[in-house]
């Protein structure tokens, strides 16, 4: 029995398929343990100044940090562990 | 005698009874008291946090501004006769710009942003989209947004950010906002990170020069566009990006000469900043590919003629940034240069090969505040269209720029 399947839809299969390997990618992917381990202060100082000058913790209220933090993994692209831990550190070192 | 020896040994005791009972007595009226003050403080100060507790949701308000003061003088050549221009211009009406940002937080899973921009063409948008927090490193946008091609127009661009008081031509001439869906996020790769970026937008339109425009809210035509960055940072501790992007989509608009025109564009990006004790590093880079396919366009000098050229534009800058940050008497101070080429396509009417240098000082009043001090130096040899009466002669400028920057 043979199945006629357009070039469309091969298209859609493949484009489905993708999509699939790239949300399994996304949350399969793992840092190493030495990256995993590294604390707030320390992702802080590398990752702010790839853009602009470290902020100081002062800057803001712990509430405003966490609306900071998210505003800025959209921008900087950081993953969630690395806000989570940043906005952490900011919040406990007012 | 004996009985009031007897007595006397009998009322000591009990005299002592007594105190001893009265004093417990009263310890424990004082002890009542500091406790219900202190219980009416505690809960007075509970009141007080619980007033102050966060909610789930936050809505905020940040921003920037740019304002600054410019001198230019300019010399244009054409067949060995020169005409010069000078300008003094306080507000420097290109780059002053006044954009608060409205942020608004659901919990932490919707984040909505809101960047109304007055500058020199009136009161603009550059960003209202929401944002998705759908998985730990997949977000979701939708809205009007800034595109994932290249960096420096969505990370590099902020006047409190960027090292001088210009942005590189070529590179933030290309339409840099669009309306559409985006997924971005980042991952883990081990030691190394990566990060990705992709949306789907109307597009740009092709202008009737051969010029891009773009963030049309209705599209020019039915194809949408794609635009996609893929970043790697590969060392530990992120101290180096390296960014390949494309964009691919229709531009033509039906029913016109280039219908059926449609852009590939490319870019390569990459920044460095690393401190060499004492000093911070800072060096970004970017070159842009921008390919437009063929077609004719109508004659600006007459509408039944038509011409055509290759409308390949390319455009580069590296820049390089110090800042001597541990070193207390310099350490606000911070020297930035860059160079920056534009070469836009030859025999149409904006055809030119265009050379820039900059230097600046920049003094930085806090971490997100700055005086800024830069000379430009430009010059343009023009390849366009003697047919079409464009300029086909040399440009040369010299610019000093003066400007504060902050952001809030």
């Amino acid at each position: 029995m043979r199945y006629n399947i357009s070039a469309q839809k091969l298209w859609l299969i493949f484009i489905l398929l993708v999509g699939i390997a790239c949300l399994l990618l996304i949350n399969g992917c793992a840092p190493s343990k030495a990256i995993a381990d590294k604390p707030g202060v320390l992702l802080w100082s590398e990752n702010c100044q790839r853009c602009h000058n470290t902020p100081s913790p002062t800057t803001f209220s712990p509430e405003i940090w966490e609306t900071i933090g998210m505003h800025m993994q959209t921008r900087a692209l950081l993953t969630e562990k690395e806000r989570e831990k940043i906005v952490e550190f900011l919040k406990s070192s007012r | 005698m004996k009985r009031t020896i007897f007595c006397i040994q009998h009322a000591i005791p009990i005299a002592l009874l007594l105190f001893s009972s009265f004093h417990a007595s009263a310890q424990t009226t004082t002890n009542t008291t500091v406790d219900s003050s202190i219980y009416d403080r505690l809960n007075f100060l509970e009141e007080q946090a619980s007033y102050h507790k966060s909610g789930d949701d936050h809505f905020m308000v940040v921003g920037l501004t740019t304002f600054g003061f410019m001198s230019n003088k300019t010399t244009n050549t054409l067949n060995g006769v020169s005409t010069i221009s000078k300008t003094n211009t306080m507000a420097d009406a290109d780059r002053y710009e006044f954009s608060p940002m409205f942020l608004w937080r659901h919990e932490k899973k919707f984040l909505m942003e809101f960047e109304p921009s007055f500058n020199n063409n009136g009161l603009s948008v550059n960003w209202a989209d929401i944002s998705y927090f759908a998985l730990p490193n997949l977000i979701v946008r939708m809205g009007y947004f800034v595109l994932p091609f290249g960096t420096y127009s969505k990370k590099q661009a902020a006047g409190w950010i960027n090292k001088l008081a210009t942005d590189p031509m070529g590179i933030a001439t290309i339409p840099a906002t669009d309306y559409g869906v985006e997924v971005e996020g980042g991952l883990p790769l081990g030691s190394m990170k990566m990060n990705y970026d992709l949306a789907l937008t109307n597009g740009l339109q092709l202008m009737p020069d051969g010029t891009l425009s773009g963030g049309n809210i209705a599209d020019n035509n039915n194809g949408k566009t794609f635009t996609g960055r893929l970043g790697i940072l590969p060392f530990s501790n992120s101290c180096m990006e390296l960014g390949v992007s494309g964009m691919f989509g229709n531009v033509g608009t039906p029913g016109t000469l280039q219908s059926n025109v449609s852009s590939n564009l490319y870019a390569f990006d990459f920044n460095f900043v690393k401190t060499f004790i004492p000093i911070l590093v800072n060096i970004k880079s970017q070159y842009n590919i921008v390919n437009i396919g063929n077609a004719n366009y109508i004659s600006p000098l007459d509408s039944t003629q038509q011409y055509t050229f290759k409308n390949k534009s390319t455009s580069a800058f590296v820049q390089c940034a110090i800042r001597p940050t541990g070193i207390q008497a310099l350490h606000d101070f911070e020297l930035a240069g860059r160079y920056t080429m534009y070469n836009t396509p030859a025999n149409s009417t904006w055809g030119a090969n265009q050379h820039s240098f900059s230097i600046g000082l920049n003094y930085w009043l806090s971490w997100r505040s700055v005086v800024r001090l830069t000379y430009e130096s430009y010059t343009a040899t023009s390849t366009a269209s003697t047919l079409l009466n464009a300029f086909t002669g040399n440009t040369n400028s010299n610019t000093l720029f003066l400007q504060f920057s902050i952001q809030l």
